[in-house]
């Protein structure tokens, strides 16, 4: 008798851990980790890639580009990340050593209906990733290995990739409307990241 | 007639332009960010454009990310500009037919200053590009100004001065500026 597959990790729990962990990390949450995340970390370091689906990991990847001096944080999705796979080889090639590329890997496109995505949960993001030339690569199927693992993984030399196994978060962008533009969120991550001079300090 | 511009003129060029960048963020705001170069090229390889980015190559002062798409330069460009990184994109024709719902997201609902190089590949020397036999020639300004997008050719040398300028209008409209380049660099 084999043993009964783990149920996949809830994507609260996991972002939950995620922020605990993140330090002053820059965040870049996008489709069902969105709203959960605005719940969690509210007014943090973050910018939701909302509006041009598949860009939170080139979005992150500017922004560790940029930061090299700041952690960044990308919390992706299987769906997202297939509309711009190609960014695994862009974010190897620029070897951004504080990127950590978090996948959230549910088998569908949540947020318009729960399709299945190409492939579904056999494309195996882990093997792309370190193929494309990711420093590190790994796939983490439950809570407790995510607890134990993440200060290690926070702490690697990047780009990191993980794969995070999970099931389907509470909520959607579809259902959980609201929360600041993506304009108004940008404005508020620059401000703090470059401090204006008219909100500056004295 | 349209000349081709040498590289070199190009590079000395988006130079000034990043110090321009750069003092101007110094200026705004107490932390900016302290690297030793200028700034930064996004590209998506274009033939227009090739002796430009081969001269790139050779540049301390000047970043190179070279992208797998223009998607994906389209949003590195604002985790750029949200660090306080002065950036252009130099793609071509097909590129920004390719990412325009990148650049509408990104660049004109996001306000984000979104500097573009757009090589007109096949432009034919003797005509206007909207009269060119070429599709991709021929519907690169239609599709701009349909988006309401600034922009402007370089047809010669004479025209660098474009550059800074549409540099800086995307930064004082807060959204895309595009300058096209006419020809073939030298």
């Amino acid at each position: 008798m084999g043993r009964e597959p783990k149920p996949p990790m809830k994507p609260e729990e996991v972002l939950r851990l995620i922020a605990a962990a993140r330090g002053g990390a820059i965040c870049v949450p996008t489709m069902t980790t969105a709203p959960a995340w605005r719940t969690i970390a509210p007014g943090d370091l973050s910018v939701t890639c909302v509006g041009f689906m598949g860009g939170a990991s080139s979005l992150g990847l500017g922004l560790a580009l940029a930061r090299p001096d700041r952690q960044v944080l990308v919390l992706d999705g299987d769906g997202s990340l297939l509309m711009q796979l190609g960014s695994l080889a862009t974010i190897a090639g620029a070897a951004p050593r504080n990127l950590v590329h978090f996948l959230f890997k549910n088998g569908v496109y949540h947020t318009s209906g729960s399709q299945g995505i190409p492939g579904g949960l056999t494309v195996d993001f882990v093997l792309m990733a370190k193929a494309a030339g990711y420093r590190l690569g790994c796939a983490i199927v439950d809570l407790e290995e995510l607890r134990r693992r993440l200060p290690g993984l926070l702490a690697a030399e990047g780009p990191v990739f993980v794969e995070l196994h999970t099931g389907l978060a509470e909520q959607t962008p579809m259902t959980a409307r609201g929360g600041p533009s993506f304009l108004q969120q940008v404005e508020d991550l620059r401000a703090k990241l470059l401090s204006p001079r008219a909100r500056g300090r004295s | 007639m349209p000349e081709s511009i040498p590289a070199t003129l190009i590079i000395d060029t988006l130079k000034d332009t990043f110090r321009e960048a750069r003092a101007a963020l110094a200026a705004e705001v107490a932390e900016p960010p302290q690297h030793s170069h200028l700034g930064w090229i996004l590209s998506v390889p274009d033939t227009h454009q090739k002796t430009v980015l081969a001269a790139l190559d050779k540049e301390q002062a000047i970043r190179v990310v070279t992208c797998a798409t223009e998607d994906e330069a389209t949003a590195i460009a604002a985790g750029l500009h949200i660090g306080g990184e002065p950036v252009v994109l130099m793609i071509q024709h097909a590129g920004l037919y390719a990412s325009i719902n990148t650049l509408r997201g990104v660049a004109m609902d996001g306000r984000i200053p979104v500097f573009y190089m757009i090589g007109l590949l096949s432009r034919e020397k003797d005509k206007d590009p909207r009269e060119s036999r070429h599709s991709m020639v021929r519907y690169c300004e239609p599709l701009l100004d349909t988006f309401g997008v600034p922009h402007a050719r370089l047809e010669g040398p004479n025209d660098v001065h474009l550059i800074p300028e549409y540099y800086r209008l995307s930064r004082e409209r807060r959204g895309p500026a595009v300058v096209l380049v006419g020809l073939e660099t030298s």
